[in-house]
């Protein structure tokens, strides 16, 4: 079952958020949110996990500024008609953007905005600490631009505490790597895994963001087979309903899939998620979409190793959870591997029935670590199956 | 608009990081499909766009000034398209040579101790230059006694890097750690006690500027038993500094502790409040002292230690990494700390 998930970047992402997220603001939000953003140049230092708010708002995930940004995209505009994205070598025209060879461009995650249908990446432009955080749109004619960051309504929240004014200390190590982010019910929600403390959190954040210091932490739990417990850091994870109630689906770093109810996600709270599913060892999702078709619902999981997979997720809250040790490889909720689908390293949502994919061959590492992708990197729509 | 005629034929110089057209005089107005339409440059090959940057009109001349700095070892392709047809100039300019001279090589790794746990939960390597990301996995092998590469070890894909990279946090794959686990029922712990191991870092592994290190690295380390005790703070050793002196309080632990913890997690305080001064970490990793800035006067003190502090595999003040009993309690998580209490003499 169980081994972590394996993300070919530092942050990842997960995307399907976006759709869901939106329609709760929507019923929820009195006014544009963007009205609470300041214009001026957004001081992102990296841009990783991604996630889609109410209005076009896009949340960067910036580990090494040790915040999230949000941004407003200024892109609400539905498209007149759902269009098929298909651009080779994205990877190659955003280092032609930007000056560089392809090698030095990483894509650290895909989103979808819900409105607009257009596809943006995070990404990187160089390897070291002095890369510079790229944002980049891809329009439904496949066009690639980059969201200029120089005069942009934008605010942030900052996600760690400060470190110590202590002037003779060498720069701080200490580092929250933003793994995935969600937009819940009015919430930003935040998993990251600390580069020194095993012990992490997940962070609930109001927006629009007001200080700091607002936001619920917690504690995610896992239990194995009710004996154990340990601390579970959550890697990725994606808004889901079942039966009304409104979950999260959590993969762990360790662990499988489980389901967590967002009505537990309460400040200071000690919270254990339920494994629904265990995939098996040896590999890792990286993201996970939820859909509905031909009167059942899925969840489309993009897996380091064994491809795509379809969790068939009808009924799902009459699972019992996985609490008795699994002789098999892989228990709980029933799924099909997707052979013709190779070698994903994205995956998010564009709309009710298609989903966004950007492949690439996996590095030249070992089989267990092959390292991030080899370029071109290929951004195409497919059709949920 | 038109191509104006000068007794100089067309060309570009690139200085100072701005792309120049010589032998134009450009209108004093854009043109309605933009500058990029005459001039613009490009950095690779096929159906790719052109660079982002800005166009402006300087001593009566077009320059095309980059967005993002020049890099090391790109080739730019200026091409001028005459607005009224013809064909294009093109000028081909070398970016700036890559440097390829190693500097960078791996300082130390911790933990330091011959013997890891087998339970050991994270590495923490530290190189003396910035590294490249992407590149852990290919690079950080664990061999067994055999010299036989060791696969799935690691979290792959996971590197935890401080923000300089200089510092990369591995943690070792918890499915196969934690008890209960398909994968560490299957396949056991990533560390057997009683087995032989090495740690190798190849040489190959890049720094930030895509050159490779001086020098690989090698740890060889003994499986030692599972640690699955929280750290006990009564089996603590602290051994008070004397009055009027600048000695270090020295605390001494039974077992190796989290080196980065250990950094930041400790401190002391006086009734001056905390004593500033220097921490030092030693005898792998089992004793922590605090040089103090001022010599230290009478008196008692409190070395105050953040519950988190964790030992080698995970397990931190009061609560062990995977404890086998779940109580549900619904607690604010706040930094909690313990005190030892001390006195100066």
């Amino acid at each position: 079952m169980l081994r972590r998930l394996t993300l070919v970047r530092v942050a990842v992402g997960l995307s399907l958020a976006a759709a869901l997220a939106v329609t709760v603001a929507a019923a929820r939000r009195p006014a544009r949110v963007s009205a609470d953003l300041e214009s001026g140049k957004a001081q992102l230092k990296s841009a990783g996990a991604l996630a889609f708010g109410p209005d076009g708002v896009l949340f960067v995930g910036d580990s090494i500024g040790g915040e999230v940004v949000a941004l407003d995209t200024n892109d609400h505009t539905a498209p007149p008609s759902a269009a098929k994205i298909d651009v080779q070598g994205v990877d190659v025209k955003i280092a032609a953007l930007v000056g560089v060879t392809p090698d030095q461009i990483m894509i650290n995650d895909l989103k979808v905005n819900p409105i607009s249908k257009n596809v943006y990446l995070s990404a990187s432009r160089g390897r070291g600490p002095d890369a510079m955080p790229l944002i980049a749109r891809v329009n439904s004619a496949g066009q690639v631009s980059l969201l200029s960051l120089d005069n942009i309504p934008h605010n942030s929240v900052a996600l760690t505490d400060a470190p110590a004014a202590d002037a003779s200390a060498r720069r701080n190590p200490r580092m929250m790597t933003i793994t995935d982010m969600n937009y819940v019910n009015g919430n930003l929600l935040v998993a990251g895994l600390s580069n020194e403390e095993w012990s992490s959190a997940l962070r609930s954040i109001p927006f629009p963001f007001k200080k700091a210091a607002e936001g619920a932490t917690l504690q995610i739990w896992h239990s194995s087979h009710g004996k154990y417990e340990t601390q579970a850091p959550v890697r990725t994870f994606v808004p889901y309903s079942i039966s009304g109630q409104q979950y999260i689906l959590a993969a762990y770093t360790c662990t499988p899939l489980v389901k967590i109810p967002v009505s537990e996600l309460q400040p200071g709270a000690k919270v254990k998620g339920e494994t629904i599913a265990d995939l098996g060892s040896g590999n890792q999702p990286l993201d996970m979409v939820p859909y509905h078709k031909n009167g059942h619902d899925y969840i489309l999981i993009a897996n380091t190793s064994l491809g795509m997979l379809k969790l068939r997720a009808d009924n799902l809250s009459t699972y019992k959870p996985i609490e008795s040790p699994t002789v098999t490889d892989v228990a709980g909720v029933p799924y099909d591997k997707l052979g013709n689908f190779k070698d994903v390293q994205q995956l998010a949502q564009l709309d009710s029935s298609d989903a966004v994919i950007l492949t690439g061959k996996p590095g030249s590492g070992p089989p267990w670590a092959p390292g991030p992708a080899i370029g071109p990197l290929n951004l195409q729509t497919i059709a949920l199956p | 608009m038109g191509m104006t005629a000068t007794a100089a034929p067309v060309s570009v110089e690139l200085e100072g990081g701005a792309f120049k057209v010589l032998g134009w005089n450009p209108p004093r107005s854009e043109p309605a499909k933009g500058w990029a339409s005459i001039f613009a440059v490009y950095t690779g090959s096929g159906d790719v766009p052109p660079l982002l940057g800005h166009y402006s009109i300087e001593a009566g001349a077009l320059v095309f000034r980059p967005s993002y700095p020049l890099a090391p070892g790109v080739n730019y392709r200026a091409v001028i398209r005459p607005p009224g047809g013809g064909t294009p100039v093109e000028k081909i300019f070398d970016g700036t040579p890559r440097r390829n001279t190693p500097s960078a090589r791996v300082e130390r790794v911790y933990p330091t101790a011959d013997i890891l746990p087998s339970n050991q939960l994270r590495l923490y390597i530290y190189f003396s230059a910035s590294m490249s990301r992407g590149e852990a996995g290919q690079h950080i092998h664990m061999l067994d006694e055999h010299g036989k590469v060791l696969p799935g070890v690691f979290l792959p894909g996971e590197e935890l890097w401080d923000p300089s990279f200089q510092r990369l946090t591995m943690t070792l794959d918890p499915g196969r750690i934690k008890r209960g686990l398909t994968s560490n029922e299957k396949m056991g712990p990533p560390i057997v006690e009683g087995k032989r191991y090495v740690l190798v870092i190849d040489r190959d592994w890049p720094d930030a500027r895509g050159v490779r290190m001086l020098e690989g690295f090698r740890k060889a380390f003994r499986g030692g038993p599972a640690d699955r005790n929280p750290p006990n703070p009564k089996q603590w050793k602290i051994t008070a500094p004397a009055v009027g002196t600048s000695e270090p309080i020295t605390l001494r632990f039974p077992e190796p502790m989290n080196y980065p913890l250990l950094q930041r997690m400790l401190h002391v305080t006086g009734t001056q409040g905390i004593v500033a001064g220097t921490v030092s970490i030693d005898k792998q990793e089992t004793e922590w002292r605090l040089t103090p800035q001022e010599p230290w006067k009478a008196g008692g003190y409190q070395l105050v230690v953040d519950t988190a502090l964790e030992d080698l595999a995970g397990n931190h003040i009061g609560q062990a990494f995977d404890i086998d009993v779940f109580q549900r309690v619904t607690e604010h998580i706040a930094s909690n700390t313990i005190s030892l209490p001390f006195v100066v003499r």
